[in-house]
């Protein structure tokens, strides 16, 4: 039963995240009513996840598996796009709400930002939510007495009051945190994630043979840190942290925080010049 | 840079996306509730195979391994399988994720 516990936390961890951050942000800056496009990603996010668990299920049988992984594929590289986006809008938010736009025009860009929202917390969401809910509805096929079933419900039960913890812990942080540090915090976490999952895309581009490996593995550190450990795969889940990188998984992590640094520096240059020019 | 090299990658999958799997050496592996067998795959070196997947256990799992770059779930009574590229010579650890901590196994290429 502890393996139920520690799947449904680990499955939940990401997308806890990405819905427990953009609470606090939206808090702290949307409008009103802005939550709503929030609720909107949770809701979806959720009925993809049983639609796509189902559909796993029920195709898994017939399916090379292939599809599968370009679905997953999809998944992985347009959260990585929407959360990136996310940040570079949350930045340039933060300074310009109150300047430059008329209201028409922000309220313009206002709703497409907000619908990346729902979209990104869907991803999210769906992603690793249909994975748990076919680890759950296996799981309750192996559960034979009534026992067994006690048990099951208590570990499944378990898992969402240490999840529900973890998600109290990072709005918790809120409250130690001055908003500019817990904002540079979460932004780093939210960036690290979207590294991680352009990491996994990429392994899964080599593995269906789209990219190839150049060296592999360029080193090995799986004496220090294994990415099949349970630790190891919640740090590789978050971080992209890899024991045996290939040549190209690290090529494209590094070209990603190239292009992610030199964003931030074109954004602060763009937004630098106009208020010089005011003053 | 990066857009170029997804776009290209995009593109060069499309070509190869349809390899002959007849002509493979397949590997069979059974998952059980968390007993794999066998737990060691030995497997040639420098030659591309082909996986198959049969979980006979009533529980769902999922075969992972990050060396080898899978993971695929996989439901009671499912069959699946993953294709595995040429690998050097040496130990290969795979797992299967929903039955950790001990459900481990190695392919081993010689």
């Amino acid at each position: 039963m502890e393996q139920v516990i520690f799947v449904v936390w680990r499955e939940s961890i990401e997308a806890l995240l990405v819905v427990g951050i953009l609470y606090s942000w939206l808090k702290q800056f949307g409008a009103d009513g802005t939550l709503r496009y929030l609720w909107f990603g949770v809701a979806g996010g959720v009925g993809t996840a049983l639609v796509l668990a189902a559909a796993l299920l029920g195709l898994a049988q017939y399916l090379s598996g292939t599809g599968q992984d370009i679905f997953m594929l999809i998944m992985m590289l347009a959260a990585t796009g929407l959360i990136v986006h996310m940040v570079m809008w949350m930045r340039e938010h933060g300074r310009t709400l109150h300047k430059h736009f008329g209201d028409q025009t922000r309220k313009a860009i206002e709703n497409q930002a907000f619908w990346s929202i729902s979209l990104l917390v869907a991803i999210a969401i769906a992603r690793e939510g249909s994975e748990t809910v076919i680890f759950l509805y296996g799981m309750s096929y192996a559960q034979q007495t009534m026992q067994d079933w006690a048990s099951f419900a208590g570990a499944v039960l378990f898992a969402m009051v240490l999840a529900g913890g973890t998600y109290y812990l990072l709005q918790a942080s809120r409250r130690w945190m001055s908003w500019k540090h817990f904002f540079r915090f979460t932004e780093i976490m939210l960036l690290l994630l979207a590294g991680a999952l352009l990491v996994s895309s990429v392994d899964k581009m080599i593995s269906l043979g789209w990219l190839p490996a150049l060296v592999d593995p360029v080193w090995d550190t799986s004496a220090i840190l294994s990415d099949s450990s349970r630790f190891g795969g919640v740090v590789s889940a978050l971080t992209g942290y890899r024991a045996y990188p290939s040549l190209m998984t690290l090529l494209v992590w590094l070209g990603y925080w190239a292009v992610v640094l030199g964003m931030f520096k074109y954004q602060n240059r763009q937004t630098a010049t106009p208020a010089a020019a005011a003053t | 840079m990066l857009k170029s090299s997804r776009v290209f990658g995009l593109v060069a999958g499309l070509a190869l996306a349809t390899p002959a799997l007849a002509d493979m050496p397949s590997y069979d592996l059974e998952l059980k509730d968390g007993t794999l067998t066998p737990q060691t795959i030995e497997v040639k070196a420098g030659e591309k195979f082909k996986l198959n997947l049969n979980n006979t256990g009533n529980s769902p799992v999922e075969f992972e391994s990050s060396r080898l770059r899978q993971e695929k779930v996989l439901g009671p009574g499912a069959k699946s399988f993953v294709v595995i590229p040429a690998l050097k010579a040496g130990e290969y650890e795979f797992i299967d994720e929903f039955h950790m901590p001990d459900a481990k196994g190695k392919i081993v290429a010689k």
